[in-house]
């Protein structure tokens, strides 16, 4: 039986995670690759890295990021951020990323979507969608970009399904609105995506505490849980996550193995 | 000992030879890595992973567009007895054909066909089954006195990511398998070569245990 996934993201800026793990053994709370392996080794199912690097020649330090963790870290790691055209894919891919997240590019740009998947396969694309409630969308949220600053119009049922069809293999949906408010996933959106399109559904956004993750699987059907900020201060790590999980009948994947 | 990483322009050849480094290095094996396309190393070397993400015709072509790649891959497996190891898309085209956009031939070296994952129903939580099969699964163990799957219980978990599957039930072939909606072959293969349809490459250090253990096979 399939384990639903925990997964770790690290906000990443030229090269330094910008919220950092507040775990003792760590020697270097600001280093993503460090950090990375950390979860790994506690029982990440993933690793997302998220780059919000200002400058293109700040985002290369990315890459170096992507080798270093991919050396030792074997878990399936995603690089979205400043992600525009196919050889930026092709870049990540070849630093050892599994797969690559589009967000904004996707709106300015929707056949990078379909470019991407038939070069790569959809398996490595994933359409990040950010979210908000608009009561003049036909689905009730409205896509936005640039960490939720710009509106775009787009509704977001529509937006999903239009990527899975040109190719997205799995959908990353935050809900802006409860993001960075530890009071739970957004579990009307979450369950709205999950319910229909046909690819795994990421849920993300709003994580307080293990609890809010089986709410969110439980009672909107996610594929798999993200989370960021609570893992980062050590006040929850990934294996209470998955023991609460357990607890209530969700398979996960043992944190030893 | 050289164990050749073959590189046809598909697939995560950096993650597979980081994996494979860490297991050798850790089982202290005393192994070398070459990743390459070039046909006289492949011909010369012991052992052969073939590795492959994307779609099966995408990574038809890719081979193809080597010259002499598909022979000497199939001499060196099927005549020269060498070990061998597909990963993924590398371990479907082990077989007859796929039906993944369009009807692509494989290297028929087992037989069965793959065509896209069927789903009914709803999981255990009640969640519609999606497609890809993307995430952790465990195994069951078909054959569980084979060597690959020495120290692996039905607790670890690999890494699937694919939309499609191996049809047709060769018992006789299926090392290993993975439920999902319903049975899908998982690790399959015959003598010296062996193919999985997750990876372990990204599989933690269950992954790292097949791969050690695909490495101290004596086939």
């Amino acid at each position: 039986m399939l384990s639903t996934r925990v997964i770790a993201c690290l906000d990443v800026h030229d090269g330094r995670t910008v919220k950092g793990i507040n775990f003792v053994d760590l020697k270097d709370a600001g280093d993503p690759v460090e950090q990375a392996n950390l979860y790994s080794k506690t029982g990440a199912d993933e690793i997302c890295f998220l780059d919000i690097s200002a400058t293109y020649e700040k985002r290369k330090t990315m890459f170096d990021v992507i080798s270093k963790t991919a050396e030792s870290c074997f878990v399936p790691l995603t690089v979205g951020g400043g992600v525009n055209n196919l050889n930026d894919f092709r870049e990540l891919l070849k630093c050892g990323a599994d797969k690559v997240s589009v967000n904004s590019s996707a709106v300015s740009n929707p056949k990078i979507i379909k470019d991407s998947s038939d070069k790569f396969g959809n398996q490595c694309v994933v359409l990040a969608i950010d979210a908000i409630e608009s009561e003049t969308m036909p689905c009730g949220y409205e896509v936005t970009t640039h960490g939720g600053r710009k509106k775009t119009n787009i509704d977001v049922l529509n937006w999903a399904k239009q990527g899975v069809e040109n190719g997205a293999g799995e959908i990353l949906l935050t809900s802006m609105t409860a993001d960075g408010m530890k009071a739970g996933y957004n579990l009307h959106l979450t369950k709205l995506i999950s319910e229909n399109v046909p690819v795994p559904v990421i849920a993300s956004g709003g994580a307080g505490n293990p609890k809010d993750m089986v709410d969110v699987v439980l009672k909107s059907g996610a594929s798999a849980v993200l989370a960021a900020s609570i893992f980062h201060f050590g006040i929850h790590s990934i294996s209470s996550v998955k023991k609460e999980m357990l607890k209530n009948g969700i398979l996960v994947r043992d944190c030893e193995n | 000992m050289d164990l050749i990483i073959i590189d046809y322009g598909s697939g995560n050849l950096r993650s597979v030879e980081n994996a494979f480094s860490n297991a050798i290095s850790d089982s202290s094996l005393k192994c070398k890595i070459i990743v390459t396309s070039n046909i006289n190393i492949i011909a010369a070397a012991d052992f052969l992973v073939l590795p492959g993400v994307g779609s099966f015709p995408d990574c038809k072509s890719g081979l193809q567009n080597i010259k002499g790649l598909n022979e000497v891959l199939s001499e060196q497996v099927l005549f020269k007895k060498k070990k061998f190891l597909g990963i993924c898309v590398g371990m479907q085209l082990m077989f007859d054909y796929s039906l993944e956009k369009i009807k692509t031939s494989g290297f028929g070296w087992l037989s069965g066909n793959f065509n896209k994952i069927k789903t009914f129903g709803l999981d255990y939580l009640g969640r519609d089954f999606k497609v890809p099969h993307m995430g952790w699964n465990s195994l069951l163990l078909e054959k569980d006195n084979h060597p690959i799957l020495r120290h692996i219980s039905e607790k670890d978990q690999y890494y699937f990511v694919h939309s499609y599957c191996l049809e047709g039930n060769q018992s006789d072939q299926l090392i290993a398998s993975t439920n999902y909606c319903h049975q899908i072959p998982a690790i399959v293969g015959q003598e010296n070569y062996l193919g999985v349809q997750f990876h372990p490459e990204k599989s933690s250090l269950s992954g790292q245990k097949l791969i050690s253990n695909w490495l101290k096979w004596s086939c």
